[in-house]
């Protein structure tokens, strides 16, 4: 996958990246300069983070040096809609146990957004599919292995 | 002679057809819950250890090691087919597997799964009855200096996985070495990177981060270039069985898979996950199709497989020879022998010889019982991928967060699975392996903390990793390791030119 | 110290009133085992599930497990979303009084209703049995001697077994600042380190180090509680060999805050009563647990003494500033 096509103009995902890297390399340094308790013996707490900090700075300013060069392979397009249903669908889910409202209903708001984001258009039907699904998924861990998921006013029912 | 003699005891004794069919159930069960996304064996062993209680000693440990054995063997069915590996063990499997699965090789990538496992647990069970003894005083000897040298040469390994960009595979390898230094240091105590939120505390679940970047990344990854590039997963293509040539190409592996996983498993911190590395990355150096390794070789499957089987048998030799548990699921085995007044442990030998053998024989038992089972479901669980790609992937986000609520029901761990499979998502889209990461966030924080000790025994002297012959000697081959691919390269660019 | 506890629970017992059975059998209640399926507080929450419900005492229980943290994720939860819940209970204990501190806890025991203390295991120090260290005086002489050359295994850094090394170096008047001690994760990494004979010594929970034990692979140095263990009579105490030290690792139950002092009684009564019934004296023997009742006022000041203790020894060897 690797693109020799020698650019001119800057890659800006490489850069991107480069500063992420950079950015998790002062983090971790910052973090490892903050910690107030060291081991008596031997290596410290703090050793393993100041190596990783080192190791993270180069591969970042490597990623300088790549922006300037090759650069990174080049994606292909996104096909938008379908990544934010996806990623609706996620959030739904989180929102849904955060707020209380249980697993089956994270579990239906989950499921129809994924098939929708697949192109299925239906997605009554299939959130009906996947209010089944985590009833059953429900049942089957409070019932036969007596682990709870998150409740909410469904689960209660039961 | 009188191991065998015992042997064969254990073996009148389990052999009987209740006991049998306590092994049917107990391989059956495990099969059901291991197969669940999130429940690893050890969750398996734990959700059913009640089951047995009702029974008999001898029914009870019967039934175990069939709950033991399948609970295995499900959680790499997962990874292979839905490519979310429910426990770190399964990481190396699901590499090369969930390729198979798509590719329409699903059928021979669970098959060479399935006899791995029943010939690595076999030939690692003929280890632990008459090595046990004798290996375990070697195991106990390996200080912290020796696991140290381990690791290091397990990192070194991990090159395997990189791809064909060492800066993005090496950037991969050290996002996740950051990853596994969050929470709290195992040596101080004290929190590190965890910027005050207490659910970081215990450190990033590796499940979590797996099912992340594997399962939701790549579902990610599929929907956004559905419509310029979709994908056809291929239920079945070619034999649903493995062919003459799958055979011939997976034989060796077994074998070599199973020298990783038995010796490494029985040490007391030597775990699953060294070994599947260790033997992944042996098998794609010898691969004779090196192409095909990423895109579904099934040496990759049949390797780590037989190395995963192979470590859970040698961690029994230091749970029955001497009491220690070594693994979760070891420690909850421990629980279930005290159920009975039981301790494993020197004494258990001498006190209970039929309960012993009897378990070794059970665990023969339950391995073959696994693949008399399992190969006829293969062609069943194959057709789950002929399920109409929008409800197969919702399915497995469905899977994935159950998993992950399985683990920690809370919402930021939830919330990590979604950064993480957007971060799996973006790393495919620019060519990043994933891999590397969550090997770097298991390695890494083991790694650290055997140097840890090691130095702390020494008081801080560093010449303790080369006075000891182990970790020496470790420590060389992993230094090999680390020029070996410049040598080679140096190599193949000679042969290239003569092409 | 275990048989005056032992008697101080008796005597506390006869003080309060019991309630008749009927009284309970409405009892539905809650118990949160901060920690994952599998663990010591898992199974003393399942365990008082089993008690309460087979005696008839409570009419359901239903146990919640919150991992994380040394229990205190489950505590911060518990004492946000329990005040005033007269049904939930919570099972946690001398851990967790260490966790708090370690981790910068935001919530600690103060803000919970200390119900009783129910159970306690004794730590043991062993060595190697080819160790030239044959009894607590010589451990002592060589702590006192450089305590660096000395390396003891254990579990979790800040748990238990570390607060009793630290106390050790302590007791016998060496620099506990100076303590090499060496956390292993789980039992069995530990034990291996002792019978490779990598370390000086190890500390753990009785139960842990009894198959090495009665197998001759190690050697008691001394039991941390007062009195001898009765399933190990041959076993030496700490302060039979000189050093004069008691750690006891308890686990208790305890209320939400904001709960009425009648919540508190029904809630104290039912325990009180749990620990009575066959059922629980069952599950103490088949897990090997002893009985260290403790309720009232007396665990009160008990848990304040064990937190000053705790507080202090984790100041000492520098794990919290």
């Amino acid at each position: 996958m690797n693109q020799d096509v020698t650019r001119s103009r800057v890659d800006w995902p490489a850069l991107v990246v480069a500063a992420l890297l950079l950015i998790a390399a002062a983090l971790v340094f910052y973090d490892a300069r903050s910690q107030t308790i060291v081991s008596t013996y031997g290596l410290g707490p703090t050793a393993m983070p100041y190596l990783v900090s080192t190791v993270l700075a180069i591969l970042g300013l490597s990623h300088v040096v790549v922006a300037f060069r090759e650069g990174l392979p080049k994606p292909e397009a996104v096909d938008s809609n379908a990544i934010l249903w996806l990623a609706g669908g996620l959030i739904g889910l989180i929102a849904c146990i955060g707020l209380g409202g249980g697993f089956i209903i994270a579990t239906a708001i989950v499921f129809s957004c994924t098939a929708r984001s697949f192109g299925r258009q239906a997605l009554a039907i299939d959130f009906g599919i996947g209010t089944v699904l985590g009833l059953s998924i429900f049942l089957l861990f409070s019932k036969l292995l007596q682990l709870t998921l998150p409740s909410g006013p469904l689960e209660n029912l039961f | 002679m009188d191991t065998f003699a015992s042997l064969m005891h254990g073996f009148s004794v389990a052999l009987e057809p209740s006991k049998l069919l306590f092994a049917l159930v107990g391989v059956f069960l495990g099969t059901a819950v291991g197969v669940l996304p999130g429940i690893g064996p050890a969750l398996t062993v734990a959700l059913l250890l009640p089951v047995t209680f009702k029974l008999d000693p001898a029914g009870s440990m019967i039934m175990f090691a069939g709950i033991y054995y399948g609970g295995m063997y499900g959680g790499s069915t997962t990874a292979i087919l839905i490519n979310a590996p429910g426990e770190s063990a399964s990481l190396a499997t699901a590499l090369e597997g969930s390729k198979m699965a798509k590719a329409g090789r699903g059928g021979p990538a669970l098959a060479t799964a399935a006899i791995g496992s029943f010939v690595a647990g076999t030939i690692a069970t003929l280890g632990l009855a008459f090595l046990a003894p004798w290996l375990v005083d070697i195991a106990v000897k390996f200080g912290p200096w020796d696991y140290f040298g381990l690791m290091i040469l397990a990192f070194v390994t991990v090159s395997a996985t990189f791809g064909d960009s060492p800066l993005r595979g090496l950037t991969s390898l050290a996002i996740g070495v950051t990853l596994g230094l969050i929470g709290i240091d195992k040596l101080t105590g004290q929190a590190r990177l965890t910027f005050g939120v207490p659910e970081l505390l215990d450190g990033i679940e590796v499940t979590t981060l797996a099912v992340g970047l594997f399962a939701v990344g790549e579902a990610l990854y599929v929907a956004s270039k559905r419509f310029r590039d979709p994908e056809e997963i291929v239920p079945i293509k070619g034999s649903l069985w493995m062919t003459k040539e799958d055979w011939k190409r997976s034989w060796a592996p077994w074998l070599r898979g199973t020298a990783f996983g038995f010796p490494i498993g029985a040490l007391p911190a030597g775990g699953a996950e060294v070994p599947t590395f260790l033997s992944y990355s042996t098998e794609r150096k010898l691969c004779k199709y090196p192409g095909e390794f990423g895109n579904g070789a099934i040496e990759g499957v049949a390797g780590p497989e037989a190395a995963n089987n192979a470590s859970a048998a040698g961690t029994l030799v230091p749970l029955l020879t001497l009491g220690l548990p070594t693994s979760a699921t070891a420690a909850i085995m421990l629980a279930g022998f005290q159920q009975y007044g039981l301790n494993p442990g020197p004494l258990l030998f001498a006190e209970r010889p039929d309960l012993v053998w009897g378990l070794i024989a059970s665990l023969f038992i339950a391995n073959t019982m696994l693949v008399i089972i399992n190969l006829p479901l293969i062609g069943l669980w194959v057709r789950l991928l002929a399920i109409p790609q929008p409800w197969l992937y919702a399915g497995i986000l469905v899977f994935a967060a159950m998993g992950t609520l399985a683990v920690k029901a809370s919402v930021v761990e939830l919330s990590m699975l979604f950064v993480f499979g957007f971060l799996g998502f973006l790393m495919r889209r620019y060519d990043y392996p994933v891999a590397p990461m969550v090997v770097g966030l298991i390695l890494g924080p083991m790694a650290e903390a055997q140097l840890r000790r090691a130095l702390q025994i020494s008081l801080g002297d560093p010449m303790i990793l080369l006075e000891n012959p182990g970790s020496a000697i470790l420590l060389g081959l992993a230094f090999i390791g680390l020029i070996a691919p410049f040598v080679m390269s140096g190599l193949n660019r000679f042969k290239a030119s003569e092409d | 110290m275990l048989r005056s506890i032992l008697k101080r629970g008796a005597v506390t017992a006869v003080a309060l009133a019991g309630l008749s059975t009927a009284a309970f059998a409405q009892l539905e209640l809650k118990i949160m085992a901060p920690a994952a399926p599998g663990g010591g507080w898992d199974g003393t929450a399942r365990s008082m599930q089993q008690a309460l419900t087979a005696s008839g005492i409570a009419k359901s229980v239903q146990v919640t497990n919150v991992n994380g943290a040394g229990g205190t994720i489950g505590l911060a939860q518990f004492v946000n979303s329990a005040k005033g819940d007269g049904s939930q209970l919570m099972v946690n204990g001398f851990v967790m009084v260490g966790a708090i501190l370690l981790n910068k806890s935001p919530v600690n025991l103060s803000q919970i209703t200390p119900i009783a203390r129910i159970t306690a295991e004794a730590e043991v120090i062993v060595v190697p049995t080819d160790s030239p260290i044959k009894n607590a005086k010589d451990l002592a002489d060589r702590v006192k001697a450089d305590p660096a050359k000395v390396t003891w295994a254990g579990g979790s850094a800040g748990g238990v077994d570390h607060i009793m090394a630290a106390l050790f170096a302590g007791a016998v008047g060496a620099d506990a600042t100076k303590v090499n001690y060496i956390p292993f994760s789980g039992g069995g990494e530990a034990l291996a380190a002792m019978l490779g004979g990598r370390v000086t010594a190890g500390i753990s929970g009785y139960g842990e180090f009894e198959g090495q034990i009665k197998a001759g692979k190690l050697r008691v140095i001394g039991v941390s509680s007062g009195a001898r263990l009765p399933n190990a009579p041959d076993a030496p105490t700490l302060k039979e060999g000189g050093v004069n030290l008691e750690v006891l690792n308890w686990r208790s139950v305890m209320a939400p805050a904001g709960i009425t002092p009648e919540q508190r009684k029904v809630l104290s009564d039912a325990i009180e009563k749990m620990v009575k019934t066959k059922e629980w004296a069952e599950i103490l023997k088949a897990r090997g647990w002893d009985d260290a009742y403790l309720g009232g006022a007396a665990f009160e000041t008990f848990l304040k003494d064990e937190d000053a203790r705790v507080t202090k020894v984790l100041k000492d060897v520098g794990l919290v500033k």
